[in-house]
């Protein structure tokens, strides 16, 4: 941190925070509310003597409580940039009438009680996200009687009270008769992997933390009586058996089984618990002097306006969305914009270490070009025909458009920062936006192609380019056999299979029609494919409005790696094009000859299509 | 060697609460506070929960079975990590052993005692006159038609 601090091209803002994001990948504007410290970090050298006269004393958070500061304090010695700052709440007021003694004895002057906040305007490349974590807390799992014992402690306390500066000076002792216990326990789990109570995810370090606080704990007591109480060790890491076994030939006992209810002897202040021995299958009763609640990983609790301005999504637990589980875990879906730490996932040191250098290099191809060079698939705008509705921002998972319905500005699309899934040309009621590769020319022609000879044989399959075009090559990659009749056309996203696209199949004599694309957790354009399920549904009731069997449009999810699933959807889809009469055809046909396309470029498209 | 009976846990699936014994870890929090267990060595719902896994039909469902000693006091919902519902899977072998007949006979009791008065212990002229000399009101009498047609 010191070397960051010092380092002459990173500029460090401590005690701010982000007020406004605005731009898009490589031109990022970003306005940071500085924080009033009430003293001049410039000027200040932390010679203490404010602190010694300050009157009020309050809770230290640093040291979790254990111990007060005052309210004109540093967070903890090594915190950069070294300076004291002033906690206005706890403040006897900023007014020096009232007390005014810190700024008495400062010598160098740094203090100002009427500092303001300072806004700060910048321009970046890249954005990384390291907004950290919260830890679970233990008061809603009442059986361990966290607030009800002195003795039971979390493992973030048992950290201040063993080192060497946190209240004791590392002397370990318990909080209800200050001595050095002879007996301790640990609890494993408390707030993971729990599907009622706390959160369902495995936290990732707490067994790991417990490893090394019992192996710190038999370094500086060796008599005193260690017992871990967990259901699994996960010691997966470089060297972490290592040290589990370290653990428990210093003489460690791990019991397998979660204890029950806590009860506590109110004379010695000592923590009973009673836990099934699950290897032995015998209820034991352990006498326990202290007892530590290993606390998991809960998601910062507050981070929702860094989430609102980075158009960031979480996933199921609370964390942080990357833009793909395996091949981008460090990408936010927003490019531009990268992933260090816990914000993502719990993790370990090491990981956000190898995660932050990771995001760091990332960002660095962005910075060290000029120029960026972007995919060539990008949506385009026809300004003559927008009506500036704003649908096709609505839709954009990216926000990757600027328009202005109110001000009746043409909708205009900042191609560095689309992804091209086409989801806009899509829903675009007007015909005024359209995809580069993927035009509504290309892909009436491919339909016309298609459907010209023969349409009642053919099955027409839209399938998006990561996932279901992928799932089909991966079916002929492992000879999976199914009828040849389907075919494919291929989208980047299912986002951009228009209504037209579907309804012109049918009125051009198509039996069943496939749309599928990715699993909704696994989409490459956030939650472009929501969209296509919401398309597909109004289909159908349009569908069935005019007289015609829904079925014989289906949605499908399948993944890169469902080869399989593909086969045996190809075969449902033929098992319903055999179905499907040629009365039913010419009906449809009948049904659907008034199809006007939307927009007037698209009329002629389309005719140029069809000619 | 002993295979897995999972004949017996498709049955257990079906039944409403049986279904979630597949999501057991068998961390033994459930056992730590049970009040059958402290009493009963031979009860242990977290073994119960391992047996059921296994699909031990002759073990759980037997005429010997430990699980009629359960007492139905939801500690083991309160502590479950993984929402396995313990008291719930027991209820619902309860019913599979009721079906096969392997209850004890007390249960069976019971169970024609609600259905002849309503109640699970019956009233006596006994407990009729002591409640007269200690000046509690009359026991009111259950409407049998109603609940004949709740259990049907």
């Amino acid at each position: 941190m010191m070397d960051v601090g010092r380092h002459p091209k990173i500029k460090l803002y401590a005690y701010s925070e982000v007020e406004k994001v605005s731009g898009y990948i490589g031109n990022f504007k970003v306005k940071v509310r500085k924080k009033a410290r009430y003293v001049d970090e410039t000027k200040c050298n932390v010679c203490g003597e404010c602190v010694k006269v300050c009157p009020v004393a309050v809770p230290d958070e640093y040291q979790m409580g254990f111990s007060s500061r005052k309210a004109v304090y540093i967070q903890l010695p090594q915190a950069v940039p070294s300076s004291y700052l002033i906690n206005m709440k706890d403040c006897l007021g900023n007014n020096p009438i009232a007390c005014g003694k810190c700024a008495e004895v400062c010598d160098k002057k740094c203090i100002d009680y009427d500092m303001q906040d300072q806004f700060i305007d910048l321009e970046v490349g890249a954005i990384i996200v390291a907004t950290g974590l919260d830890v679970y807390d233990p008061t809603q799992l009442d059986e361990y009687g966290y607030t009800r014992f002195e003795n039971v402690i979390t493992s973030l306390e048992f950290e201040r009270l063993i080192c060497a500066g946190g209240p004791t000076q590392g002397h370990f002792i318990r909080p209800k008769d200050h001595q050095t216990p002879k007996s301790i326990g640990f609890i494993q789990c408390v707030g993971s992997r729990m599907e009622r109570r706390g959160n369902p995810y495995c936290s990732n370090v707490c067994c790991m933390n417990t490893v090394k606080d019992t192996v710190l704990l038999k370094d500086h007591y060796p008599d005193i009586e260690a017992k871990v109480f967990y259901m699994d060790i996960r010691a997966f890491g470089k060297g972490f058996e290592d040290l589990f076994k370290r653990s428990k030939e210093g003489g460690v006992k791990y019991i397998r089984g979660i204890p029950g209810d806590i009860e506590e002897d109110p004379k010695t202040g000592n923590l009973i618990l009673t836990v099934e021995n699950t290897t032995t299958g015998k209820i034991e009763k352990h006498n326990l002097e202290m007892l530590v609640l290993s606390i998991g990983f809960i998601p910062r609790l507050n981070p929702d306006p860094i989430q609102q301005l980075l158009t960031l999504s979480r996933t199921q637990d609370g964390f942080y969305l990357e833009a793909h589980p395996k091949l981008k875990p460090i990408d936010a879906p927003t490019k531009g914009v990268f992933f260090a730490g816990v914000a993502e996932s719990p993790k370990d040191i090491k990981d956000s270490v190898t995660q932050a250098s990771a995001a760091a290099a990332r960002a660095g191809i962005i910075l060290a070009q000029d120029k960026l060079t972007v995919e060539a698939i990008t949506s385009i705008v026809d300004k003559e025909l927008c009506t500036a509705c704003e649908i096709c921002y609505r839709a954009c998972p990216f926000k990757s458009i600027i328009v202005d319905k109110e001000k009746k500005i043409p909708a205009e699309i900042i191609e560095a920062a689309c992804a091209g899934c086409g989801t806009c040309g899509a829903e675009c009621p007007f015909g005024a936006v359209t995809m580069r590769h993927f035009t509504d020319r290309q892909i009436f022609s491919q339909i016309d192609a298609i459907l010209d000879e023969n349409p009642e044989e053919k099955v027409v399959v839209f399938a998006c380019n990561w996932c279901s075009y992928a799932g089909g090559d991966m079916a002929g990659i492992s000879r999976l056999q199914y009828p040849t009749t389907s075919r494919l056309i291929r989208t980047m996203c299912s986002g951009r299979v228009d209504e037209q696209f579907v309804l012109y199949s049918f009125q051009k004599g198509a039996p069943v029609v496939l749309v599928s694309g990715c699993h909704f957790a696994d989409c490459h354009y956030i939650d472009a494919n929501r969209w296509t399920q919401r398309r597909v549904e109004r289909l159908w009731d349009k569908l069935e409005r005019k007289g015609i069997r829904p079925e014989r449009l289906q949605l499908e999810w399948i993944s890169a790696a469902e080869g399989q699933k593909f086969a045996k959807v190809m075969r449902v889809m033929e098992e319903m094009r055999k179905k499907v009469t040629k009365e039913e055809i010419e009906f449809t046909k009948k049904a659907l000859s008034d199809l006007k396309p939307k927009g007037t470029k698209k009329v002629k498209v389309m005719a140029k299509a069809t000619a | 060697m002993k295979l897995v009976n999972f004949k017996f846990r498709h049955k257990l699936n079906t039944i409403i609460g049986g279904e979630a014994h597949n999501f057991c870890y068998q961390c033994g929090a459930c056992v730590g506070d049970c009040p059958a267990a402290l009493y009963s060595p031979a009860f242990n719902p977290r073994n119960i929960l391992l047996e059921a896994l296994l699909g031990d039909e002759e073990s759980l469902v037997g005429p010997d079975s430990v699980i009629w000693d359960c007492t139905n006091c939801n500690t083991c919902y309160e502590r479950c990590p993984q929402a396995v519902r313990p008291v719930e899977v027991i209820i619902a072998l309860k019913n599979i052993s009721f079906e096969k007949g392997t209850n004890p006979p007390g249960v069976k009791s019971i169970l024609d005692s609600v259905k002849e008065s309503g109640r699970t212990v019956k009233t006596s002229s006994l407990s009729d006159r002591r409640r007269k000399e200690l000046g509690l009101k009359e026991i009111s009498i259950v409407p049998l038609e109603e609940l004949k047609k709740l259990l049907e």
